[in-house]
């Protein structure tokens, strides 16, 4: 069950791959890969249930998967203290600024969505 | 009879499991601790980060061995990457009804999320390069990862602002957007979700359920559509 689950995803991996090898060079394989996933689940309109196993398995050890990557940023100790202020504080401000907007404009789009519906 | 000791720890740390064997390890124990306090600076990734690097430095070990060693691991990033469909059909199936609220937030305020963390870091000074690795800021770290080193930034920098954006997201997004008067579920959950992605999703989940869905929604459209839509962006503005 488990194994055809994770086939299916390796096969959309792969062909994500070979399209962008051949057509979008500028999207990662991963990626496409993904959009196909969805193309089918939405022509489908389920999600099988060894499907649904294999990724729930694989996205519940997600974070284990980034620690190496993460650790990659010790080889670049270097560059990050060169411009730690500037990246804090830049990603500080613009969090606290998107937030705020973000929360407000859904509001304010479901206010106006709501007052249309029941007039 | 005298032991090899020097012998044997270098056939140890060396060994091509070691890098596997100290990640498990670490990365259990720092679950155990994040589910014993509960608490949001203890992030697994970040803690598990901490602790490798500590470990490789007292080994003498460089990163680049290190990642020869993880190869295993890293190759199931790629399946992981596309399993995020899963989920991403199935929140949307849950909230066709604020469809277009939805859909047009994410567009807005996802590029204004972006140009704006860019634009300032841009305006306080900093390189290139770092700007391409926080372009993807505020998105789950495997695409953040991906889409940085596809536009010229460093996948393992990314991962460290996305981890930074997510974990002070979760703690002063929910308590900011209260005090200034949004306190509809489901523009709390984008908030959250949108600008800090997987611990933004876990933080709306305990506001309630409905935050948590639309968190979740916010979360994986907004990788979809980042790792879509910057690749293409930066191509044409350069």
């Amino acid at each position: 069950m488990l194994l055809r689950g994770l086939s299916w995803l390796v096969l959309c991996q792969l062909l994500g791959t070979v399209i962008n090898v051949l057509l979008l060079p500028m999207l990662p394989g991963p990626i496409i890969g993904m959009l196909l996933l969805f193309a089918f689940l939405l022509l489908h309109g389920e999600v099988g249930e060894s499907l649904h196993l294999a990724s729930s398995s694989l996205l519940k050890y997600l974070p284990l998967l980034l620690v190496p990557p993460a650790v990659g940023v010790m080889a670049y100790a270097a560059d990050i203290a060169a411009d730690f202020w500037a990246v804090v504080g830049a990603l500080l401000l613009s969090l606290l600024v998107s937030v705020l907007f973000a929360g407000w404009l859904m509001q304010k789009l479901i206010d106006r969505q709501q007052r249309r519906e029941a007039p | 009879m005298s032991l090899e000791w020097q012998a044997a720890w270098q056939a140890l740390v060396h060994h091509p499991l070691f890098g596997v064997g100290i990640t498990l390890g670490v990365y259990q124990l720092a679950i155990a601790g994040y589910e014993r306090t509960r608490w949001v600076f203890l992030q697994p990734v970040l803690v598990s980060m901490l602790a490798v690097i500590g470990i490789l430095l007292a080994c003498g070990l460089t990163f680049v061995e290190y990642r020869d060693s993880v190869a295993p691991l890293t190759l199931f990033l790629g399946p992981a990457t596309v399993a995020l469909a899963v989920p991403l059909f199935l929140n949307l199936r849950r909230i066709r009804q604020l469809f277009w609220p939805t859909l047009i937030t994410l567009l807005i305020a996802g590029v204004f999320a972006t140009v704006m963390g860019v634009g300032l870091a841009w305006a306080f000074g900093a390189e290139q390069i770092m700007l391409m690795s926080m372009a993807p800021k505020s998105v789950t770290s495997p695409i953040a990862m991906l889409v940085a080193s596809q536009i010229g930034g460093i996948a393992a920098l990314a991962a460290v602002f996305v981890m930074i954006t997510g974990v002070i997201g979760a703690i002063v997004g929910p308590s900011l957007l209260k005090r200034c008067g949004i306190h509809h579920q489901a523009a709390l959950g984008m908030a959250l979700g949108l600008t800090a992605h997987a611990v933004g999703t876990a933080r709306a989940l305990q506001e309630s359920e409905e935050c948590g869905a639309f968190a979740a929604l916010a979360m994986s459209l907004m990788g979809v559509f980042t790792a879509v839509l910057l690749p293409l962006a930066i191509l044409l503005w350069l």
